[in-house]
């Protein structure tokens, strides 16, 4: 393979992107075609955002200090251990400026207290996102084609999804999202990829939304997961290390 | 009781995917098949089959072994089917076939009275608590088909008494205990229980023989006589009270306890058990008396025995109210169509028994499924009985919007800047070892702090890449990162722009550059806001750029990588050649003589210098040797340098100088 990144203008050979921004680039890009907009928000986040207002029980076990990262001296704020709280601010912004309809992807670093091996780690990237609109235009059947599409162009025209049920407190109905990877020269196999379903409306209320009004899906699922599926990448330690030897571990092909 | 057959994870099993940590407490539940069957007439299929009817309807299996199924049952669902009967409920409703005898149908009868039990509960602690004293059991073996069933889920047979709790909650659901009652001291005739808070510093050694020592946030099950402690109530039963050959008479306690509490006390012990997961997971304080006629009937079977009383204490009933749907909601949500058939065939298999009012389903739920709630849950309970399958794939409405805001595509363009100039872009870790924003819980003594800058974490890259630099053929280092950090407790987004570089006049190279960059950005981002944070870092606020009216250049490119390709961890050894060759040689000639005859563990080879001098022309190339698997030696790699300079000097004209 021939490396096509040559000398730039100024005599200096051309860096390379943190693959993060390569696939995120990416993602976008499909999204960006379904008429999602991306967006974010801060990453120590209010207790609110990331737990409350999505429905998370005051004593679930996920606010507990051992899952997740809280601040010495400021209660309530937490390092957001999902970038769903990024939807709960968008569908506030629904409710002030009267926006009837709302697509967004939220890719954003996220935190876990937990200890790191090949396949864990305590920061990473959640690839989130929401549809809303009012009640029959964003279904479960969109939620899958939206995934559908997603997936054959970002993994290849055999990729294809189902949805098992599930269970989060901020969607209702709940449902995993596999899909069907064929690697070049492998053979295929379902995965795993996210957690989805059609957002609580205990949800909207909270961002100050009427439930008999809108209606929409949500998903979140990890960015490093699908890049390591995608690109073959067998350690997540190595996408925040620093190293560029992971930056060149790729070739970039025209 | 003892053994475990089911227990409670999180996260792990999805790797990197916080939706899953979120929620995914799940109870990983052993399900045997031959337990199953006792619940329907209709032979079950294989379990194969009961194990994809599960997955795309009710639980993820986690894995099945002979006829065993080992399921992942989450929150919602295991306040009801942490048990065999609730699991063969819903293969009866998936697979439509009755069960056979349904126990949380079957009404309980009036108990006999006693006076002879006397119960005080903490009212705060306690939802509901059914007691019994039953007299003159003979402890024994259990019978075979009891041995066998427990044996199928992985658990011991300890005697007929145990295994008889141990079976009707497995079965039904309801944890219980039961107590040699001869070994509590009673008050004048009166077996006197009281469920209260532990005192600090009480301790108990329970079943297991593990000695605990309580605290006054942890509940306890005592001897009203004594004081005595006699069970970690919701927990484990203690040791001195534990059922022997010799026992005759039981105090049985069928409790249903405080989800939240029982949690923390939990874990402040260390301690879980099938008691403390199921309530956790807040089964219905209804089932305690299901609980106790089942256990009842068993041990009269396979113990003997009578019962002398019931004393039944409910302090919090669960109201449970009814919900209603319609089939149009359901379409709505699903986005497929499902009729008013479709709607009543979902509900009579899961035996969810409803009225038909106008074009609402109004649903009253059994009181073991507090689950259902609202209409979207009998969406989904529609939905997924019928299987999501139904649900086919359909585009959302076209609806214009911008994938990249003015500001993202200004980051984007700066990201395209660095690239361009040379700079590769890294993440970093977050958290390091000082700041101003501390966590309560940290990983480790260096991730202490949210970083408040760049800086700290860029110096660790470059005492990481700064002696890799022939692996990527550059002269010096250059990289970036775009991230958040906290100054002052601040959360900004910044760019953090470093540069190394080493050997002579490094100093004014280093801030040269700098210089250089920092004017290139702040043309593009139409405003100074640069400020230099350490001597190889300059760090830029891209937080608001609102006041600027900088257009972004950025359109959407798209680059595309290969798959990755692991790197050696194993230092390389540099070696330089240069060569004389004939007017008119092409570099890729001596490129291809060296890469042919270098051997395998030549990683890079890189022409550094050429120039013409009397009709010759001169090439240097850099070869970097490294190993997957070991460090190499000097003497190894010149072997490979002599078979390359002399196949360069068997070419016609060519001389390695």
């Amino acid at each position: 393979m021939k490396n096509v990144s040559g000398n730039t203008s100024n005599g200096v050979r051309a860096g390379r992107f943190h693959p993060h921004t390569v696939a995120l680039r990416e993602i976008a890009g499909i999204f960006g075609r379904m008429g999602f907009e991306i967006a974010g928000g801060p990453e120590l986040e209010d207790e609110f955002y990331n737990f409350t207002a999505l429905n998370v029980p005051p004593d679930h076990p996920a606010r507990d200090m051992q899952d997740t990262f809280w601040i010495q001296g400021m209660p309530g704020k937490v390092l957001r251990t999902h970038t769903t709280s990024v939807t709960l601010h968008s569908l506030e912004r629904m409710a002030k400026e009267g926006i009837p309809s709302m697509r967004a992807l939220n890719p954003g670093k996220v935190f876990r207290n937990e200890a790191t091996d090949m396949t864990h780690e305590a920061q990473f990237y959640q690839i989130d996102g929401f549809a809303a609109g009012p009640p029959g235009t964003v279904t479960l059947a969109h939620l899958k084609g939206t995934f559908d599409r997603f997936y054959r162009e970002y993994l290849g025209p055999a990729a294809k999804v189902r949805f098992r049920p599930s269970f989060f407190p901020f969607t209702e109905p709940s449902v995993e999202i596999d899909v069907w990877f064929e690697p070049a020269g492998k053979e295929g196999r379902w995965l795993e990829m996210s957690g989805a379903g059609m957002l609580h409306p205990r949800v909207f209320e909270n961002a100050g939304l009427d439930p008999k009004k809108v209606q929409g899906f949500a998903f979140g699922g990890g960015l490093e997961r699908l890049m390591m599926i995608k690109y073959a990448i067998p350690d997540v330690r190595l996408f925040h290390s620093g190293d560029l030897r992971f930056n060149y571990g790729f070739e970039q092909l025209a | 009781m003892c053994g475990s057959s089911i227990r409670e994870t999180s996260a792990s099993i999805t790797v990197l995917n916080n939706w899953h940590d979120i929620s995914y407490r799940f109870v990983l539940m052993k399900i045997s098949r031959q337990w199953l069957q006792r619940y329907f007439e209709k032979p079950l299929p294989g379990v194969a089959a009961l194990s994809d009817a599960s997955t795309f309807h009710a639980f993820e299996v986690e894995s099945t072994d002979g006829e065993l199924l080992d399921l992942k049952v989450l929150p919602d669902r295991a306040g009801y089917a942490l048990s065999h009967r609730g699991v063969a409920k819903e293969f009866s409703a998936i697979l439509s076939i009755p069960l056979k005898r349904d126990p949380l149908r079957e009404s309980v009868a009036p108990w006999p009275a006693t006076d002879r039990l006397a119960i005080k509960t903490d009212s705060g602690y306690v939802l509901r608590h059914t007691g019994a004293l039953v007299t003159g059991v003979k402890v024994g073996p259990s019978p075979a088909w009891l041995r066998e069933l427990l044996e199928s889920v992985g658990q011991r047979s300890i005697n007929n008494i145990v295994d008889a709790t141990n079976f009707v909650m497995l079965d039904i659901g309801q944890p219980m205990h039961a107590f040699d009652s001869g070994k509590i001291a009673w008050s004048e005739g009166i077996l006197k229980i009281d469920i209260r808070k532990a005192k600090n510093g009480e301790t108990i050694t329970v079943l297991s023989g593990e000695k605990y020592t309580l605290s006054d946030s942890m509940y306890v099950i005592a001897d009203g006589t004594s004081g005595e402690l006699l069970d970690i109530a919701g927990l484990k039963g203690g040791l001195a009270s534990g059922i022997t050959e010799e026992t005759t008479d039981l105090f049985i306690s069928c409790g249903n306890y405080d989800g939240t509490l029982i949690r923390k006390m939990s874990q402040a012990l260390k301690l879980s058990t099938d008691a403390s997961q199921r309530y956790q997971n807040r089964p219905s304080p209804e089932l305690t008396a299901y609980g106790m006629r089942e256990i009842l009937a068993l041990l009269k079977e396979v113990a003997g025995g009578e019962v002398a009383g019931v004393v039944d204490i409910y302090n919090t009933k669960r109201p449970m109210k009814s919900v209603s749907v319609t089939a149009q909601k359901i379409s709505e949500v699903l986005g497929s169509d499902y009729s008013d058939n479709d709607i009543v065939g979902a509900l009579k298999r899961l035996d969810l028994s409803f009225e038909k009012k106008g074009g609402e389903f109004v649903v009253t739920p059994p009181f073991e499924r507090s689950d259902i709630t609202i209409p979207e849950d009998l969406v989904e309970e529609v939905g997924r009985i019928i299987g999501y399958d139904r649900v086919k794939p359909a585009e959302l409405p076209v609806l214009s919007a911008v994938p990249f805001t003015r500001h993202r595509a200004l980051i984007e363009a700066v990201r395209e800047l660095m690239v361009a100039e040379g700079y590769n872009e890294v993440s970093t870790y977050s958290m390091v070892e000082n700041g101003d924003v501390e966590l309560t819980s940290p990983l480790a003594d260096d991730k202490k702090y949210l970083r408040t800058g760049l800086t700290l974490g860029h110096e660790k890259a470059i005492a990481l890449n700064s002696t890799n630099l022939p692996l990527f053929d550059v002269p010096d280092l250059r990289m970036f990162e775009v991230g958040h950090v906290w100054p002052q407790g601040k959360e900004k987004f910044v760019l953090g722009v470093t540069y190394w570089v080493s050997g002579k006049g490094a100093e004014e190279k280093i801030s040269a550059e700098l210089k250089r960059m920092r004017e290139k950005l702040e043309a593009v981002v139409g405003k100074k806001v640069g400020a230099l944070e350490s001597p190889n870092t300059i760090q830029f606020d891209m937080h608001d750029l609102t006041d600027t009216n900088a257009t972004p250049a950025f359109t959407q490119t798209q680059e595309k990588l290969s798959s990755f390709r692991p790197f050696s961890v194993f230092p390389f050894v540099l070696r330089d050649i240069a060569v004389w060759t004939p007017d008119g040689t092409a570099a890729d000639r001596v490129r291809d003589v060296i890469r042919s005859n270098a051997g395998e563990l030549l990683h890079r080879c890189d022409m550094f210098d050429t120039f013409s001098k009397d009709g010759k022309i001169s090439y240097a190339f850099r070869l970097v040797f490294q190993s997957m698997e070991r460090t190499l030696s000097d003497d190894e790699v010149n072997v490979h340098m002599k078979t390359v300079t002399d196949a360069l000097n068997e070419k016609e004209g060519w001389k390695v100088r």
